[in-house]
């Protein structure tokens, strides 16, 4: 039963992005290991290549002081490590007993022993007795189950391989406080059996409560580690953020309350609900860049979706003086909005297509019938120009550029119908330092003509370097206002965590 | 309320709602055709009905998992022919026997190229099957260019008019699919065509082989349809290389009336049964309403094309609503 | 494709596909042998020949560009729907045409508009919705002529399409000229062109960027249905005679042209010219294997084989490990 893994040195790039450069990490059996960083410090790369669904590029894993080289999930599974993911590996259609057992049903006489299955369901359900707000059971389906009831079995999923590693990857992100306390005393148990767990969170409280030793990566380096012990909150947040020179982020005279307030507001959002967005209200001033922050998932992709029309919603929006209510992206458009997507590849780009296509799609009809293909590549050509595109010609294909340049075209096919409210949801993902400083400046730049830019991040320091003034997501509602002096990375972090505007210093 | 309990009516529980549908239907044909239920209708109905059938449990199990068949009809077709022309009206028991045996093995290889190139080299289903069933309804014209063939009188009236303890050959041979088919749910690979069809990634992260699984759907669609294409052969005496065109999207529609999603995961071979036999019967209700013959072919066809529109448009009164 | 470090666009391949063909068909007992004037007086009717295929396929290049699996399985029975609206419409007077291309047009379109109501409001998996499609229309067929087509050719149909017009070159290769530069321009110079390959390239991308994806798809549906029954209309003309599966021996050849001619069967990638190129190349295997004396089902199994190929070569997905 006992266990024990080394991450020595362990290097992984995507491209031109380094996830990791030097992360180190130690744990054995009975005992958790705490392992944090702030957003996009590579804990998730890390996870990942220990549970084999990534394979590093350098550096070395250690199993039992014998180094492995995991190409699949499930050579990861055969050592006994097991993890609960953050995307769920559940199938919506089958129930929770086939769910868990899925590839290891128990079998009698060659058939599936549905008795048993659902014996050992239930004794795995019996774990989280009480904790349940629908009356589940073995047998019902996964698919409607509530997200915190499906984190619950993906976690029994992981569980019942009777692994000798556990990942709890952000496990307790969507549970509520009596499901984690729950799953404390369980990991308590676990512990005591043998068995090492490595406790993957955000939630400072949480890993005071349940870890025994920390390991803090920042930059994809490993920058501390030891045991929990003596250690305090302002400790760990100050290995996370310390050091941090801000030296790729522009820094702009910050307007203070006053003075953002005698600007003319020309976007004003009150109490919008949509999937995940649980009434929000806030105003945008002209020349503003308005930041959104939050731990993943808060609903601030929804609330871009929705104020750029694509998805159902209900509230006030104000554009000027002007009430509006899209319900097409083509309608926001129009009243000069603009949304630079999440997902680049599946929402921002038309992979197959040219660079001069992808800059075009929201434009064509401006150039009328037959189209005038010269003046469109003119137009198209100076906005690449203006963005310092580094392409082969406007003819390319667009997956043949980086990261980067990918995210100048989306901007770039914005910027030719010259919006006045520029939405960013995450932009700067998977995006090397260079491009992004460049990208600061034309943020800098494009609210210095007047432009409201609303801009979610996950990247922390992003949004402090960059932001007037930062609005805080939980929960699907804005929960923290962080203005002037209060705008500091450690206020931004606490309140992610939580903290309500009062509690913050 | 109401609008709830439609919705669980519609959704949750399919195999009902074809269940009612078929109540109606044969209400309404009861009253055109009296004799409807008597043991001799019963079974000269179900006789014909039974090659759909055999083809409809086929195309769940492949569209279960995530897959579509386009080619089970021209391989009802080969099998048709095989038997009409190596068989012929004054075979002998053995040779048919043989012949039997050998066309279900024909239709698992007809299955394994479709599996090849959709589960092995992964190219789209509908389209990869579409051309394949080309392929298949060549070879079937191939071997029997003009309608002729046939089978021993002996073989087709043990099929027309065996009836164990009263009872129509087609129940025995439903209730042994149903039988089969409750095995194979009890075992991992039953578990495992639900996965691959409901979430074929998450499948993948579990150590389901997702590929194998889609293979075998096509082998077991293809024997499937081999055993539709022998029934259809013991049921018109004769060998025709188109007689199993119109089958394909027949039993497709039977199969969506039967409530599985076409986007696979979740459905029941029970309802593709029901569902075949709706769609049987309705053209037994258009001839029996004194419809002229030209309407036919068309209420037919609108039929389908109403069943297949049918779970969209609940759907998209569902959207619209809420 | 590419061979080696030479990379050939695929429509190029196709022409030099097709004269590579049209080459080896000389060398058959009844070709051309070495003799240029009965070789260009045969290229001048194979062209002649492709250009009905050429102009179903310009639908089916459109449904194939939008992606999501679009195809038009309808092509056939509305060529064949049309050609009977023109034949009876016209019934032999000149005055008539003029009426009668409306006519054909929008009986194409309107079923083409059903069509993409179907694959966008109620999620019908394309193939299947337009599969079922083709059974309505030949329904509608049926019921319209009650088993026997009445009508007749317009004379100055067949002068302009069937004839030669200019320097000896028949109306119809004329026609396709002039059609294909409609085309290139629709698909090069309009928006409606530049949104059709965004949106089969990526609908979520599409939507986000102002297109109206729902719009844009039943649209192309509609437009592929008129274009097939622009077919039918010329069909009529070419042959003087029209009877009713006059459309069907278009349908397969129609998907496979597209194909061929280099467009992503997945969508978001294509041309016309490459469309023209593989009706060229497939009207050529007809031809040849018709020169060869080969029968229907050897016809069939080299066009589902064809189709196969080149799915095989443009169509993979994207595979399960990351």
């Amino acid at each position: 039963m006992t266990i024990s893994l080394s991450a020595r040195n362990v290097a992984k790039r995507y491209g031109a992005v380094t996830a990791l450069s030097d992360a180190n990490l130690d744990i054995r059996s009975g005992e958790v290991l705490a392992l944090i960083g702030a957003n996009g410090s590579g804990k998730s790369t890390l996870s990942k290549i220990i549970n084999g669904v990534v394979v590093l590029d350098g550096g070395q894993l250690l199993v039992d002081d014998r180094p492995v080289h995991f190409q699949s999930p499930h050579a990861a599974k055969s050592l006994g490590i097991s993890t609960v993911f953050q995307e769920l590996s559940l199938v919506p259609q089958m129930t929770v007993a086939e769910n868990i057992f899925l590839t290891r049903e128990p079998l009698r006489g060659g058939l599936v022993d549905r008795g048993a299955v659902r014996q050992k369901t239930e004794q795995l359900l019996a774990l989280f007795a009480g904790m349940f707000k629908t009356d589940l059971t073995p047998d019902t389906p996964v698919g409607p189950l509530p997200p915190d009831e499906k984190q619950i079995i993906e976690i029994l999923k992981a569980v019942s391989f009777n692994p000798r590693l556990l990942i709890l990857d952000e496990a307790t992100a969507s549970l509520d406080s009596r499901q984690v306390q729950r799953l404390f005393e369980l990991v308590v148990r676990w512990k005591e059996e043998g068995k090492a767990i490595v406790f993957v969170s955000h939630r400072m409280e949480e890993i005071f409560q349940i870890a025994d030793r920390y390991t803090v990566l920042r930059n994809g380096a490993t920058v501390g580690e030891g045991p929990m012990q003596g250690v305090t909150t302002r400790d760990l947040v100050g290995m996370m953020v310390a050091g941090v020179t801000a030296e790729n982020v522009v820094h702009r005279a910050r307007p203070t309350a006053e003075e953002l307030a005698a600007r003319k507001v020309t976007l004003d959002v009150k109490d919008l609900r949509a999937e995940a967005v649980h009434g929000v209200s806030f105003q945008l001033h002209e020349g503003e860049l308005l930041g959104l922050g939050g731990l993943r998932g808060q609903g601030q992709h929804q609330l871009l979706l929705a104020l750029f029309g694509d998805i159902r919603h209900s509230g006030n929006i104000t554009i000027d003086v002007t009430p509006v209510h899209f319900t097409h992206p083509r309608q926001a458009m129009e009243n000069r909005l603009a949304l630079v997507p999440g997902e680049r590849a599946k929402e921002g780009l038309l992979l197959i297509r040219s660079i001069l296509e992808n800059f075009l799609i929201p434009s064509w009809r401006r150039y009328g019938f037959p189209l005038r293909i010269g003046k469109a590549r003119q137009e198209a050509t100076n906005v690449s120009m203006s963005l310092n595109l580094k392409m082969a010609g406007l003819d390319a294909p667009v997956s043949s550029l980086s990261g980067g340049n990918a995210q100048k075209v989306v901007i770039g096919k914005w910027l030719l119908r010259n919006p006045r409210i520029l939405m960013l949801d995450d932009p700067t993902k998977g995006i090397d330092v260079g491009a992004k400083a460049e990208f600061y400046k034309l943020l800098a730049q494009l609210c210095g003509e007047g432009k409201s830019v609303l801009l979610y991040s996950s990247d922390d320091e992003e949004l402090i370097g960059l932001s007037d003034r930062v609005l805080v997501m939980h929960d699907g509602s804005i929960r923290t206002e962080l203005i002037g002096e209060s705008l500091t990375k450690s206020n931004l972090v606490a309140a992610s965590l939580g903290a309500t505007q009062e509690a913050l210093p | 309320m109401i609008r709830h309990s439609w919705r669980r009516l519609t959704n949750q529980n399919r195999i009902p709602f074809a269940l009612v549908l078929l109540a109606v239907v044969l209400l309404v044909n009861f009253m055109l055709q009296p004799n409807l239920l008597e043991p001799a209708t019963m079974n000269s109905s179900m006789r014909i009905f039974l090659p759909l059938i055999l083809v409809a449990v086929g195309q769940t199990i492949v569209i279960l998992a995530g897959g579509i068949d386009i080619s089970a009809g021209a391989i009802v077709s080969i099998t048709n022919a095989i038997l009409a022309t190596q068989i012929g009206t004054r075979g002998d028991t053995g040779t048919a026997m043989l012949m039997m045996l050998a066309v279900l093995f024909v239709g698992m290889a007809a299955g394994a190229v479709n599996g090849f190139f959709v589960a092995i080299l992964r190219l789209q289903p509908i389209i990869t099957t579409y051309a394949t069933s080309f392929l298949f309804g060549g070879l079937a014209l191939l071997i029997l260019p003009s309608p002729g063939g046939g089978m021993p009188s002996t073989f087709t009236s043990f099929y027309r008019e065996t009836r164990p303890l009263g009872i129509p050959l087609a129940f025995f041979i439903i209730a042994l699919i149903m039988l089969a088919w409750y095995g194979i749910r009890q075992t991992r690979y039953g578990r495992y065509l639900f996965a691959v069809g409901g979430n074929a990634d998450a499948a993948y992260q579990t150590g389901v082989p997702v590929n194998m699984v889609q293979f075998s759907t096509y082998m077991i669609s293809g024997l499937m349809a081999a055993f539709g294409g022998i029934a259809i052969t013991l049921l018109t005496g004769s060998g025709n290389a188109q007689i199993g065109d119109s089958l394909t999207l027949a039993a497709i529609t039977a199969v969506v009336i039967g409530g599985t999603a076409l986007s696979g995961g979740s459905g029941t071979i029970a309802g593709a049964i029901i569902g075949a036999i709706i769609l049987s019967l309705l053209p037994n209700l258009i001839s029996f309403a004194n419809i002229e013959t030209w309407w036919q072919t068309f209420l037919n066809a609108a039929i389908i094309v109403i069943a297949l529109a049918l779970p969209g448009f609940m759907n998209l009164l569902r959207r619209r609503r809420t | 494709m590419s061979i080696g470090r030479i990379a050939i666009p695929p429509p190029l391949a196709a022409v030099l596909l097709a004269i590579v063909l049209f080459l080896l068909s000389g060398l058959l007992p009844n070709g051309f042998g070495s003799n240029p004037d009965i070789a260009a007086s045969q290229a001048t009717n194979i062209i002649r020949l492709a250009v009905f295929l050429g102009i179903v396929a310009a639908g089916q290049t459109l449904v194939i560009i939008s992606g999501a699996e679009g195809i038009d399985l309808s092509a056939g029975a509305v060529v064949t729907l049309s050609a009977i609206v023109t034949y009876s419409i016209v019934n032999g007077n000149n005055e008539n045409v003029l009426l009668a291309l409306p006519a054909a047009l929008i009986v194409g379109a309107a079923v083409g508009f059903v069509n993409g109501l179907g694959v966008t409001y109620l999620r019908i998996a394309p193939l299947v919705m337009t599969l079922g499609m083709a059974g309505v229309v030949t329904g509608l067929i049926i019921v319209i002529t009650q088993g026997s087509v009445t009508g007749a050719v317009a004379p100055v149909m067949t002068q302009v399409i069937a004839r030669p017009l200019v320097l000896g070159i028949p109306g119809a290769i004329l026609i396709w000229a002039v059609f294909g530069a409609l085309m290139w321009f629709l698909l090069q110079r309009t928006t409606y062109g530049k949104n059709l390959f965004a949106v089969g390239t990526n609908r979520i991308t599409s939507r986000l960027s102002g297109v109206n994806v729902t719009g844009m798809v039943v649209g192309t549906y509609a437009l592929a249905g008129m274009l097939a029954g622009l077919a039918g209309f010329l069909v009529v003309g070419n042959t003087g005679v029209v009877h009713i599966r006059i459309g069907d021996p278009f349908l397969f050849p129609s998907i496979a042209a597209v194909a061929v001619g280099g467009t992503l069967l997945t969508g978001g990638k294509g041309s016309y010219w490459g469309t023209m190129a593989g009706a060229l190349v497939l009207t050529l295997i007809t031809s040849l294997l018709t020169t060869m004396q080969m029968p229907e089902s050897v016809r069939r199994m080299v066009l589902g084989g064809t189709l196969l190929i080149m799915i095989s070569i443009y169509g993979r997905q994207r595979g399960l490990r990351q």
